[in-house]
Parts: structure tokens; sequence; C-alpha cells
């Protein structure tokens, strides 16, 4: 068993979370290794739909987070020399009811409020930018300033460039325990392949990152939360940008209006979204379910996914579904994740629990983490993210 | 002239042909640190396209097990998802459509 040079940080995780931390911390020049079980972004960050989206967010601190994000993601076109498909090309929420209007507009307000660029778009607008939509709509919320992105390439990406600043890249390398020295701080790390000093671990394993945590006797309170999606094949323009229902929101912040919806819906979790991708292909979405760590797809999800789309977007018959996937969201009990040290083990770090806005706010996540092990001023209050929030209550 | 099928020589080739992949740049994926087929996937986006590498599957294993030195049978298969070929969204409209689990 070779043993690895020490380490200033180990961070365990390879998906877009792990990517952006090793490459801020690798970048305020600390020597950063970054171990992972498989391969690069082969959790989550390799089965989602690589959303940097605010306007799904609760108006305040959350779809602060996100703008900051995606703000830092324009920056970092410019740094990273691999093309991450970025493109900010607004989304909208279509709006079916009355009862669904004006709770949207009421929260467009909040949302102006926090200088999200969102705007009322009516019936007639509408059906002029999108005129494959179903008639009947009464219009849309639209946000110019989301964006969306390849996931798997922005961690690539990331990757990359830390591992060219000088960062270790340890795939297929699996950590199988964590150790602590005498005063119950972290003193190093034990791969599959040796053993590794360091006084900083940083779990950055998603919807994994309990079994990390039990190693150093922490219970993270973090359950994988299934989202399974369609791929549709690639065709001439259907849309330019991506559209979901503003159903969703409403069910997700309003569950008395979402009464008399279909119970496969509810079931599964689903709401309509559609995303078309640089590639030509969309991708049809969404469902949330907790399923455990099965990343199968299942056909009365993905049956409930299309036929939702088709409500939105008739046309849709037309096409092919080439494949479908899934992956597994690292859910936390307040939809908020976790950016935080960890004050019972000294040196223990996490960054995880995104649930679906992992790629979104990868960037300000891998930030805040490296001014947070700096002892820095942090970019935006943490507090809201600090894991101490979990045994207050 | 007799050809070896096992011999995949030149660079230029296009390997993947939905999505245009070349040798090349599956030699890359693989010296970047994809070990596997889905490794070369999530690199190049070969088997990604409209025959989800039905078509091109074969020869990136054979290039993954030259390059690599692994044995052919060992290489684990790529991901299998459903559906099996394209299938029309149509079909789902139906809450019975005939398909089972």
């Amino acid at each position: 068993m070779a043993l690895k040079n020490n380490l200033d940080a180990v961070i365990v995780g390879g998906g877009v979370i792990g990517a952006a931390c090793a490459y801020f911390l690798t970048k305020a020049g600390m020597k950063v290794g970054l171990f992972e079980k498989g391969d690069i972004a082969s959790g989550a960050s390799g089965g989602c739909d690589g959303n940097i989206m605010a306007q799904d967010h609760q108006p305040g601190y959350d779809t602060n987070l996100t703008m900051i994000s995606n703000k830092m993601y324009k920056e970092l076109l410019k740094e990273l020399d691999w093309d991450i498909e970025y493109s900010e090309k607004g989304s909208i929420l279509v709006i079916e009811t009355e009862d669904e209007l004006k709770f949207m507009l009421d929260r467009m307000k909040q949302q102006l409020a926090c200088g999200l660029p969102v705007r009322f778009i009516d019936k007639d607008e509408l059906y002029q930018q999108e005129p494959l939509l179903a008639p009947g709509f009464l219009g849309a919320i639209e946000c110019s300033s989301d964006a969306a992105c390849m996931p798997i390439q922005v961690v690539i990406a990331l990757v990359r460039k830390a591992r060219s600043l000088g960062a270790e890249i340890h795939t297929f390398e699996e950590v199988k325990k964590v150790k602590l020295d005498k005063k119950g701080k972290i003193s190093g790390i034990v791969t599959v392949e040796g053993e590794i000093s360091t006084s900083i671990v940083v779990n950055c394993c998603g919807a994994w990152a309990p079994f990390l945590g039990k190693m150093v006797n922490l219970d993270i309170p973090i359950k994988p939360r299934r989202g399974q999606l369609v791929v549709v094949e690639q065709v001439a323009q259907v849309g330019h940008r991506k559209i979901s229902e503003a159903h969703y929101i409403v069910a997700k912040f309003n569950p008395e209006l979402a009464e008399g919806t279909d119970s496969d819906l509810i079931k599964y979790g689903v709401a309509f979204v559609f995303e078309p991708t640089a590639s030509g292909n969309m991708l049809l979405g969404s469902c949330r379910e907790f399923a455990g760590y099965d990343t199968r797809t299942t056909l009365p999800a993905i049956r409930a996914i299309i036929q939702r789309a088709i409500h939105f977007i008739p046309s849709l018959k037309y096409l092919h579904c080439i494949r479908t996937y899934a992956g597994l969201r690292p859910y936390t009990p307040d939809h908020l994740s976790i950016v935080s040290q960890v004050d019972e083990v000294p040196g223990f770090y996490i960054a995880a629990g995104a649930e679906g806005d992992g790629i979104g706010i990868a960037p300000i996540t891998g930030l805040l983490m490296s001014q947070i092990i700096l002892g820095q001023k942090t970019t935006i209050d943490i507090n809201p993210l600090r894991w101490s929030r979990f045994s207050e209550s | 002239m007799s050809v070896n099928k096992n011999k995949i020589d030149n660079e230029d080739l296009i390997i993947c042909r939905c999505e245009e992949v070349s040798k090349k740049e599956i030699l890359e994926a693989i010296a970047d640190g994809a070990r596997d087929l889905r490794g070369v996937r999530i690199r190049t986006r070969s088997g990604m396209g409209l025959c989800q590498g039905r078509s091109c599957e074969v020869l990136v294993r054979k290039i993954i097990s030259q390059q690599l030195g692994t044995n052919l049978k060992e290489l684990p298969p790529s991901t299998r998802r459903p559906p099996v070929r394209p299938i029309g969204l149509k079909l789902f409209m139906e809450d019975d459509n005939g398909f089972k689990e």
C-alpha cells in the first residue's frame, strides 16, 4: 500500500459539489485530493437535467443563493477551458387556473423584491412565443436570467481545472474509513488503496453523505429522493427555453391548492418540466419520490411524466423517447443544503443536501466551503446552511 | 488483402455515428480517466444518440480493452435503460397500453 503525500484537505465525492469544492480550495492555494468511489459524475450529477434556475425557489435566501451562483457561472465560463453548454435562455412557468394565477402574481412581487428579473406574460404573448403549447392557458411567469448547462460537462470542467491547478483526482478509490486523533479531530482517511493523512475532510457525497457521516458517528438527515427523466430524440426546435408548470410551485408551497390533482401525479411527485438541451435532444421531467437507493426508472412514473408533458405540449406525442434515466437527489428535511463545519468533529465539513439544486448552486457552494475552511468572510450569510440547525429544534 | 477487424488504427475513424465521435476523442476520454463504457459516454457523448450505443458499443469496448489491457469479458456493460429502442411518446397516452413493468 502506497502512502500518499499528506493533503491539506480531502474531498470525498466526485459529483458537482465535490468538483466545485476541489476547484475553489485548490484555487485558494490548498493541496487538495478528491476521492470518489466510482467515476466522476456517477451519482445525481450524472442523472439530472442541468438547472441553474432561480424562479422555482422560495423568494428570499434560497433565490439569492442561486442568483449569486448563476453570476459565478458566467465568471467560471472564462476560467474553465471546457465547454459546459451554459445558456441563459430563461424559463417560463405556465399558469393553468385562476387560483394559480393569483398565487403566482403575489409571489412575483416577492421575487421582484429579491431582484429576480421576472415578469408576467399574458395569454396573447405566451401563444405568440410558444405556439406549440396546448390552448387554454392563462399566461406565464418568465424569468429571463434562468439558465441551463450540461451537468456532466460542468463536473468534468471543474475537475480538469482543479487537476491542472494541482489537485489530485482519485477516481475509483473508495474511502473506507475516516481517522480521528485522540482529541477527536480529523487525522486522515483510509481508502481501498492506502492511507492519507489530512486534518480536513469535506463530505460531498450527496445522497450518500450519511454513509461518510457514520464513519465519524454523525447522523446526517439526508435521504435519497429519486428523480426520473425522459430523453426525447433530436428534432428541429420544439421550444427554445425551459417550460414548466406553475402548478408545481403552487403544490410545493401551497398544498391545499393542489387538491383534485390526478392521483398518479401526486403519488410520483410529477410536475411538467420541458428542457431543450444544447445537443438538440429534449428532456422531460419531473418526479420526486423516496425509493431508497434504487436508481431504476419505472413505467408508472415515466408514463405520468410523458402524459403530463403531452397535456402541455400535445405535438410531443409525434416524437420518440430514446432513453429514460434517474438520479438520487440529496433531500434534507428543510429543503436547504448543508454547507458547514461540524463542531462535534473538528476538521470535518459537509457540503451536501442541495436536493435538485446541486448544479445550480455548485459554484457558490464551492466558494463558501473554501471561505469557511480558510476562515474568510463569506460571500453570503451561511447561517441558514449550518449543520447545527438539525440539533437545535 | 485481409482486414483485421479487431484492430482499429485510424484515429479519425468515426466510432459513434449518431454523435460523430472519433477514435481520437475516445482515446482522450480514456486518458482522462474513463475506465468503462459509461466513462467514455459521459466524456464524449458516444452512445448518447438515437441508437443509444447499439452500433458503437462493440467498438468502444474493444478500444477500452486495448488501451487499458482489460479483458473484454471483464468490462462492465453500459447502464441498461428503457426503452430498448426508440418508442413513440403517444404510446404512453393511455394508462393501459399493454406495457408491463
